[in-house]
């Protein structure tokens, strides 16, 4: 597994004694409400009126279970025993004293863990396939080129005070589950003709009030060159983008202005100049390093003749939550750690280190998450998977509702978060309540519903086979539906099905388009392909009617 | 304003007795300042690319950090000095103390900062890493890791 060297511990405790002093400089009033505010952001800190919440960064989506454990013991040190686990590979610890938090970044930099760049106008931690290494056909393994574009873009001293956040997702695989152009920029990991490696680009993605998808900008650069281009986007960015106009910050705004091609004609002119310098160029060696260090750990084993147990709730759990390794005798083992009416993603510190335990157990020590907030076991053995199944029983953690509908993704909503309009958890409570037959969820199958409470769309409610946005209408909670947001085999943003409707009606409306769906449904259909082949008159006619 | 300075390995030069003038000033009348011999003060917004074929002419430039979350002057450091291989002073005017390890790496000779903090050092906040992670115009002397 991948770990920081010494040297790169070192940078973050560097980073942290340097935050300290910025901080206690803001607290003897030293330094301005402003610049620290721009400072802090850059550290994951965020501060509220009574707390203050702290991003740290989950790279890739991998936890040793060392890190978990020590994600643990910040949860019971410095907050109240929980932590959240974001859609976006990050955990977030929401009752934070200011004092503290040089301490508390100090004890992460022991396991290699920061909050460096999870907020503020840089670039954020680049997202990568949690499953990466793991599923048949991958192009490549992205994760070392993940790495090696993150160190290049940590306190770059050119773009680090961008117009706007930038958020990378780079997908090595053959389904996108980074949901890459929805992302400031995407990269697909791809083979020319001549079976070099390079980059598909996407530049100018992104959700919230003006949802976008990226545009292509580049066909294919080189792998090793990657690094200058991205640089030459970042330059027209940092030059161009708009800075007068708080709601037009982010890069999809520019690239709308000038029209992709325009765009891209301005970034190739820039890289030009810079794709021959010999000190831009990926460090091939380095590359080679990293993939050693992401190679699975695990080897094929001969389980001819294994016969699983039969267990009826087990088989249920199974066939919802177990996935298919690329290596024989392996299984991907999915792991839920919602409960009905909390936050998803809230995971307590008593959770973690079981989980932590159990990954010893059971995964070679590592754990992956997920943007669904659910947690992964990557390299479970398939005569063991019973096992861990009894054990998560046993914690309550092997409900079979997970991966099927009820499995909701819903932000923090109203209940927590100031910016909401509308409540979100309470919808999704409700919506597994009213779909709490088992055979039933069974039939529907995988269908994905994701709740925000807010135009930032913290939810991804635009990538949902059924989206809800909150809004408020005459001072009432109301929901605008979208239908049929894909990312995996193409990327389109849900449609409007119509009028936002009442948070009272809000269940109907849903039971009612998961019937239409049910009704119309072909065999091997999912909920997009009859989306597509019946339209959106149907479901409108059936939910307005 | 605090005084000039220079990281002591910087080059060094006389520009206290050069006379500034605005980048609208210099596009105005380029041809009678560059006898003159001035240097020019580059706002964030003002087009860099436009004073490409006159940097000879140009005796220092001074770029405007006033502004904490413009980022536009550190791609203008870069390109002055990295791209251009401008050979005058870059001096970052109206600097703030936590963003020279930046400013420095994108390419400023010297800088003056728009307040000091007391009990601060310019250390701390221009050389506070043993290592960076990327090239970048001037690597600063650091451990290249990337
Ligand atoms: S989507 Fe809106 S309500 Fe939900 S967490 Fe984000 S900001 Fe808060």
């Amino acid at each position: 597994m991948y770990k920081y060297s010494e040297k790169d511990r070192q940078f973050l405790v560097e980073r942290v004694d340097q935050f300290e002093k910025q901080l206690n400089r803001y607290l003897s009033g030293d330094l301005d409400e402003d610049k620290f505010r721009s400072l802090r952001l850059r550290n994951g800190l965020y501060m509220e009126l009574h707390a203050h919440m702290l991003r740290v960064a989950i790279p890739y989506g991998i936890l040793s279970s060392n890190q978990l454990r020590a994600l643990a013991d910040v949860a019971d040190k410095y907050d109240r025993g929980f932590g959240h686990f974001t859609t976006r590979q990050n955990i977030q610890f929401n009752w934070i004293q200011l004092p503290e938090i040089a301490n508390l970044l100090r004890d992460l930099t022991d396991v290699g863990l920061h909050a460096i760049q999870t907020s503020g106008k840089a670039t954020r931690n680049i997202t990568a396939d949690p499953l990466s290494g793991l599923t048949e056909g991958e192009i490549e393994d992205a994760r070392p080129y993940c790495e090696l574009i993150r160190r290049w873009f940590n306190l770059h001293p050119e773009f680090s005070w961008l117009p706007g956040k930038f958020k990378i997702a780079i997908n090595g695989a053959k389904l996108d589950e980074t949901a890459l152009r929805i992302h400031d920029l995407g990269l697909r990991l791809i083979k020319n003709k001549k079976k070099e490696l390079g980059f598909k680009v996407y530049v100018g993605g992104g959700l919230g009030a003006a949802a976008m998808i990226a545009a292509e900008t580049a066909s294919f650069i080189p792998s090793e060159d990657i690094l200058s281009y991205l640089e030459s986007v970042m330059r027209i960015y940092n030059l161009r983008g708009r800075r007068d106009h708080q709601k037009k910050l982010r890069i999809k705004f520019l690239v709308r202005e000038l029209g992709a091609s325009e765009f891209s004609r301005l970034v190739n002119e820039d890289w030009h100049q810079t794709k021959d310098d010999q000190e831009l160029k990926l460090n091939l060696k380095e590359l080679q390093s990293l993939k050693e260090d992401f190679a699975l750990p695990i080897q094929s084993i001969n389980l001819n003749g294994f016969q699983d147990d039969i267990d009826f709730n087990y088989s249920i759990w199974k066939k919802n939550n177990v996935r298919n390794h690329k290596v024989s005798g392996y299984s991907i083992v999915n792991i839920s750690l919602t409960k009905l009416g909390a936050a998803p993603g809230d995971t307590t510190s008593e959770q973690m280190r079981i989980l932590a335990n159990l990954a010893d157990q059971f995964s070679s020590g590592e754990i992956r998450t997920t943007k669904r907030q659910t947690i992964v076991f990557p390299f479970v053995r398939k005569d063991k998977v019973f096992n861990l199944w009894e054990s998560l029983e046993k914690y309550d953690l092997a409900s079979p509702h997970q991966g099927t509908m009820a499995q909701i993704v819903a932000c923090p909503g109203r209940d927590y978060c100031s910016l909401a309009k509308a409540v979100s958890i309470p919808i999704a409570t409700r919506v597994q309540e009213r779909f709490n037959d088992m055979k039933k969820l069974l039939d529907i199958g995988d269908l994905k519903i994701n709740i925000s409470g807010c135009e930032n769309s913290c939810a991804h409610h635009h990538i949902a086979d059924i989206g809800l946005l909150g809004m408020q209408k005459n001072g009432e909670e109301y929901y605008q539906i979208t239908l049929a947001g894909e990312t995996l085999h193409e990327t389109n943003i849900g449609k409007k099905l119509g009028p936002s409707i009442s948070g009272e009606g809000i269940v109907d409306s849903i039971e009612t388009i998961v019937n239409v769906y049910i009704d119309n449904r072909k065999i091997n259909e999912n909920f997009t392909d009859v989306f597509k082949r019946i339209g959106i008159e149907a479901f409108k006619e059936k939910v307005y009617g | 304003m605090d005084e000039i300075k220079n990281p002591s390995y910087l080059i060094n030069k006389d520009y206290e007795s050069i006379n500034l003038v605005t980048f609208d000033e210099w596009i105005e009348d380029s041809e009678k300042l560059s006898k003159l011999g001035v240097g020019i003060i580059l706002k964030p917004q003002d087009d860099i690319y436009s004073i490409q074929e006159q940097l000879e002419l140009i005796e220092l430039i001074a770029l405007d950090f006033s502004n904490f979350d413009d980022g536009r002057g550190y791609t203008q450091a870069y390109l002055l000095s990295k791209r251009w291989k401008y050979v005058g002073e870059i001096i970052a005017i109206n600097a703030h103390l936590d963003q020279l390890q930046f400013m420095i790496r994108s390419g400023i000779t010297s800088y003056q900062l728009l307040e000091s903090y007391k009990g601060s050092i310019d250390e701390d906040y221009s050389h506070g890493f043993s290592l960076c992670y990327q090239a970048a115009a001037n690597n600063n002397g650091l451990h290249l890791q990337y």
